[in-house]
């Protein structure tokens, strides 16, 4: 049942799975905040707003699967659910979060809808308690009444110590009608019977479980064991009842279940959690409905706070565009090709100057060109603007994977994010969340130590992961660090040996970091060998490859049993980029200035070669060299001793390196036309761009250049290299 | 749709219809309307501002159409101080089968609001938050308040908001008696009402929960879609809520609140049957007059609708009439002079 056409139901389609993803992610999250605080009423409220969105708007797109599996969910929130099912309901909204994802892609792609039971099982075993929840304690938080209070006050007054006890009745008893009385005769025999619910002689239909105070001086296991009665008792909870303002230190509380029998659990359900001690003490204004099959369920609470507060997503929905990203990426092609047209009547106008260097037109067309390159300049950068999106909406998604990942290999693990309002070019951002989410999985799989791994090594037992992100410069710095065991530094140099990457005699002239980088070679990288050196190894290739692609690069820190840091260095936006220009054997180049550290002046004689490499010494640093021309194989012109050379340092993460140029050209911004892999042979050149005269200069690519470098230092290259020298 | 329910009922006729505050004023200048119904979400001017506008300019009986929810609420209380006659609760799900419901409800109160007199703006105002900021005297404590004097069972409808507020609010801290309220209110309207009614009166107010104990100086309102009853116990006195069906079309009923308390409590009881359209309470406050309590109507002119005490005055079946500003002095008198006996 459609209203709008075919064009606008869509539209409607399409902005549904735009604003579902955000609501899902809402989910995520709010699962999460209540594993930490569970039976937060507030982000139980939130948890129930964002399955009403999604259902209300699945619905509206005629998604029935969707908004019938979230309106079920929707009715499990009940407050009793809330108040006895705290860790089935994390796993519920967790498991719904990742049934709702599925069913989102299938609708997408016209795909089979995943099967939801598990989820309706989770729903089912949060509602039918506490009749059918099977094993596991009963769980009941004891509330009295007004009148029950002061009843139950008036006993505590005789000194005779007070317990609270639930018993819930066997389904399959059969004297279900006879029970309470049977239950009451056997409490008096125990002590003084403060308080009993329900009320009269009978169970009625719809109470499963009896709850009680008593007064007694029999030891708790006796009084334990009596209301253990044959055939009627199910599972009982007894715990000392405590009174305001006591110490609540040695409360007595056991939980016992009779009779279990095996009800068949979902897989994915963990074992219902213990309760967290209960307050005996009911507060002043305690709502009855925590008492379930009691008291029939209230939820009006909840109808009426449902509009009350603003959505947690609260950026206003007027303001707010959503725009596809190709017609965004349309303006910013124009924008650059506007900036290259400005370059263009640079270099006329100052062909112009030098012609007619009087003539009045130059000025004012000079001022005209200024003012041109102000607004282009705005321009861009509100463009740009538009791409960029902060950083958080990758890292969001890091606390459910580092939750699920730590559970799974029975680690205890909490991540700390910071910098998430950084703000990254959509496009990258989007590149970095599979190798992101690999140094994650790494970090908490490998990286973090078991609990009791932990604590022999004097750590707390649970482990931080910290991801922080920040600006520097041109570029974006995400660094993703732990307090784990750090990474071996042998055993990667021995696997990489054993792995023919490289000879022992190699391996002895490593660096620490060109040790650490062994980790980035693919042949490192299966999982058996991940495990085996303990280091992290799966996909780091991968990792790497992706932020070469990226124009960015990673850099490790590590400790032994102290942690790793992953650093993450990628520029701020793709397209447009400040660069030095620089002639190397004619051919013009840029180097991003962001990468560029300072310019240096030497002469040949000044340069030395020290183990194959060319290396010049710059105040208390040996930096090693690089030629361009011959990493690329071409013939070098011959070098005379005194020539004045350039030498621009260069820096890439921790490494630094300096590009031997024949002629510094300047400064200048690029708009970045890629490449296409058959027009360039090398992987050296990241990009190229078009001078305002026309002229092609191509852009270096810094990580490439580095790793030529590095396989020139350990592999064949070197020899090359120092043929050459 | 409001439209369409009103034109079901011949008795009414509707003269015009505006799509927001703004139009909605200049076209009551230009019809002149016996009533007005108005939502409380507009766009432009909102609500209440119309309201006030409606009231300021030429009063006239206005019925507010106000969302299920705690915004609604608040907001619906405000419109009531502001002096609109009645409110009718959008249904928040289930609007079909809901509609019905409403619209007899909308009906109803439209054609009372119709015949009724100008409202009485002089009583019903009060100025809350003149109350508000009231530095209140402490509660006593509960183990000083076990035992009321009597307790004051009050059954009230349309126009009960701002009445209840005139009444609690001259009631003192130490009120020896112990009130229980049946006001006709949806569900979840209620926790709001007692809440605000809390805040401004020096007695306690909340809302009843069964097991609630009948204090003096507390008085506990029925929460909305159930029935309240007392329960006379060894330790102290309760009131107990149930689900059972409507009485009188009504849930809470006042009836039912009347007799119990008549049975639990006879003499020592004080029943009140206030402003309201229909006739609950009207029967049952008779139980409490045949017990030997005190039955007490509010009179025809200080009530917004004399509906309830009317049909109870007719029976016979109340000791006194008394105006609404009289009443907090009344219920001073009654419950001071029975303490000594029940003592």
């Amino acid at each position: 049942m459609t209203f709008f056409s075919d064009e606008r139901a869509t539209e409607l389609r399409d902005l549904f799975f735009e604003s579902a993803q955000e609501l899902l992610q809402a989910l995520n999250d709010e699962g999460l905040e209540l594993e930490r605080k569970p039976k937060d009423p507030e982000i139980v409220r939130d948890i129930r707003r964002t399955v009403h969105t999604l259902k209300g708007d699945s619905a509206a797109c005629g998604f029935k699967e969707l908004s019938e599996l979230a309106h079920a969910i929707e009715d499990a929130l009940t407050p009793n659910v809330v108040q006895n099912g705290n860790g089935a309901l994390v796993e519920l909204v967790l498991h719904a979060a990742d049934t709702f994802d599925s069913m989102l892609t299938a609708y997408r792609t016209n795909g089979a809808q995943p099967n939801a039971d598990h989820v309706r099982a989770l729903i089912r075993r949060l509602t039918e308690q506490p009749k059918a929840r099977g094993e596991g304690e009963l769980q009941i938080e004891f509330v009295w009444t007004e009148y029950e209070q002061l009843l139950i006050s008036k006993a505590a007054e005789k000194g005779i110590p007070l317990y609270n006890l639930a018993i819930e009745v066997d389904a399959q008893c059969p004297m279900r009608i006879a029970a309470l009385q049977l239950v009451k005769n056997v409490l008096q025999h125990l002590g003084a019977l403060v308080v009993v619910r329900p009320e009269g002689d009978f169970l009625p239909e719809h109470v499963a479980t009896i709850c009680a105070v008593i007064a007694s001086s029999q030891p708790a296991d006796a009084i334990e064991k009596k209301i253990q009665v044959p055939s009627i008792s199910r599972r009982t909870v007894l715990e000392s009842y405590v009174r305001e303002g006591e110490s609540r230190d040695n409360i007595v509380r056991r939980a016992t279940s009779l009779a279990v029998k095996a009800v068949a659990a979902p897989a994915p359900v963990a074992p219902a959690p213990t309760v967290e001690p209960p307050k005996a003490e009911a507060p002043k204004n305690a709502v009855d409905h925590s008492l379930p099959a009691l008291m029939p369920i209230e939820d009006g609470d909840d109808e009426r706070t449902e509009a009350a507060a603003p959505s947690s997503l609260s950026i206003s929905p007027e303001n707010l565009l959503r725009v596809d990203a190709e017609r965004i990426d349309a303006v910013l092609n124009l924008v650059g090709e506007l900036i290259i047209n400005k370059s263009m009547l640079n270099q006329t106008l100052s062909d112009f100057g030098k012609q007619h260097a009087k003539d009045p037109l130059r000025a004012k067309f000079a001022d005209g060109m200024a003012f041109q390159a102000q607004i282009l300049n705005e321009l861009q950068r509100s463009v740009m603007k538009i791409r960029m999106v902060p950083v958080e909406q990758l890292f969001r998604r890091f606390p459910r994977v580092v939750r699920d990942v730590a559970r799974a290999n029975g680690k205890q693990c909490e991540l700390i994010i910071s910098g998430q309002n950084t703000d990254l070019d959509k496009s990258i951002l989007d590149a970095l969340a599979e190798p992101m989410m690999h140094l994650v999985r790494n970090a908490v799989d490998h990286g973090i130590e078991m609990p009791n791994e932990r604590t022999a090594a004097g750590k707390p037992a649970k482990g931080t992961l910290k991801l922080n992100a920040y600006y520097q410069g041109n570029q974006v710095l995400i660094e993703l660090s732990d307090d784990g065991a750090g990474i071996d530094r042998d055993r990667v140099v021995a696997r990489a040996i054993a792995n023919n990457i490289l000879s022992e005699k190699e391996a002895d002239k490593l660096s620490e970091q060109e040790a650490l980088s062994l980790i980035f070679q693919p042949g490192l990288s299966t999982a058996e060998q991940v495990t085996e050196i303990s280091g992290r190894g799966m996909g780091m290739d991968i990792v790497q490859s992706v932020l070469k692609r990226l124009k960015g690069s990673i850099g490790i820190q590590t400790e032994r049993g102290k942690g790793t840091t992953f650093q993450l260095r990628v520029p701020l936006t793709l397209a447009i980029m400040q660069a030095l220009l620089f002639r190397v054997a004619k051919r013009l180049y840029a180097v991003p200035l962001g990468s560029v550290v300072e310019i240096a002046r030497t002469t040949q004689s000044h340069i030395h070669t020290v183990d194959h490499h060319e290396v010049l010494q710059l105040r208390d640093q040996i930096i090693t060299l690089v030629r361009l021309d011959a990493l690329e194989g071409r013939k070098r012109a011959a070098a005379t001793g005194k020539e004045k050379i350039f030498v621009i340092v260069v820096s890439l993460g921790d490494r630094r390196f300096g590009l031997v140029v024949d002629k510094l050209e300047g400064e200048e911004e690029l708009v970045i036309k890629a490449l296409e892999d058959s027009l360039v042979a090398t992987e050296l050149v990241s990009g190229a761009s078009i001078l305002g005269d026309g002229t092609v200069v191509l852009i270096l690519n810094v990580a490439s250049v580095v790793e030529r470098l590095g396989r020139a230092a350990v592999g064949g290259g070197a020899r090359k290299l120092g043929a050459s020298a | 749709m409001i439209t369409q329910m009103l034109q079901r009922d011949g008795a009414i006729e509707v003269v015009g219809t505006a799509m927001d505050g703004t139009f909605g004023l200049r076209k009551i200048e230009e019809l002149r309307p016996d009533v007005v119904t108005l939502d409380l979400e507009m766009p432009q001017m909102d609500g209440i501002e119309t309201l006030r506008q409606i009231m300021r300019r030429n009063p006239l009986p206005v019925i507010v159409v106000s969302s299920h929810s705690t915004e609604g609420a608040s907001e619906t209380f405000k419109a009531l101080q502001l002096g609109a006659f009645d409110f009718v609760a959008k249904p928040q799900e289930n609007v079909s089968t809901m509609i019905d419901t409403i619209a007899d409800e909308l009906v109803a109160k439209v054609k009372v609001a119709g015949t009724a007199r100008k409202p009485k703006v002089e009583v019903a105002s009060v100025d809350e938050q003149r109350l508000l900021q009231v530095r209140k005297p402490p509660r006593p404590a509960q183990n000083k308040r076990m035992n009321p004097s009597k307790i004051v069972a009050i059954g009230i409808s349309t126009g009960g908001p701002n009445a209840l507020l005139y009444l609690l609010s001259q009631l003192p801290a130490d009120f020896p008696g112990s009130i229980v309220v049946v006001q006709h209110m949806p569900q979840g309207f209620t926790q709001m009402f007692s809440h605000r009614l809390n805040e401004a009166c020096a007695i306690d107010v909340k809302e009843a929960q069964s097991g609630d104990l009948l204090l003096a100086g507390r008085a506990l309102i029925c929460p909305g879609n159930r029935h309240m009853r007392v329960r006379h116990m060894p330790l102290g006195d309760v009131v107990v809520l149930a689900d059972d069906g409507r009485v009188n079309g009504h849930r809470p009923s006042a009836d039912v609140l009347f007799r119990s308390v008549a049975q639990e409590f006879g003499a020592k009881t004080v029943a009140l049957i206030m402003t309201g359209m229909g006739e609950d309470g009207a029967d049952g406050i008779k139980a409490v007059k045949d017990a030997g309590g005190l039955a007490v109507a509010q009179d025809e002119a200080s009530s917004v609708v004399f509906g309830m005490p009317k049909v109870a005055i007719e029976r016979g079946n109340v000791n006194r009439v008394v105006p609404l500003d009289a009443l907090a002095n009344l219920l001073q008198v009654q419950c001071a002079t029975q303490r000594a006996i029940t003592t």
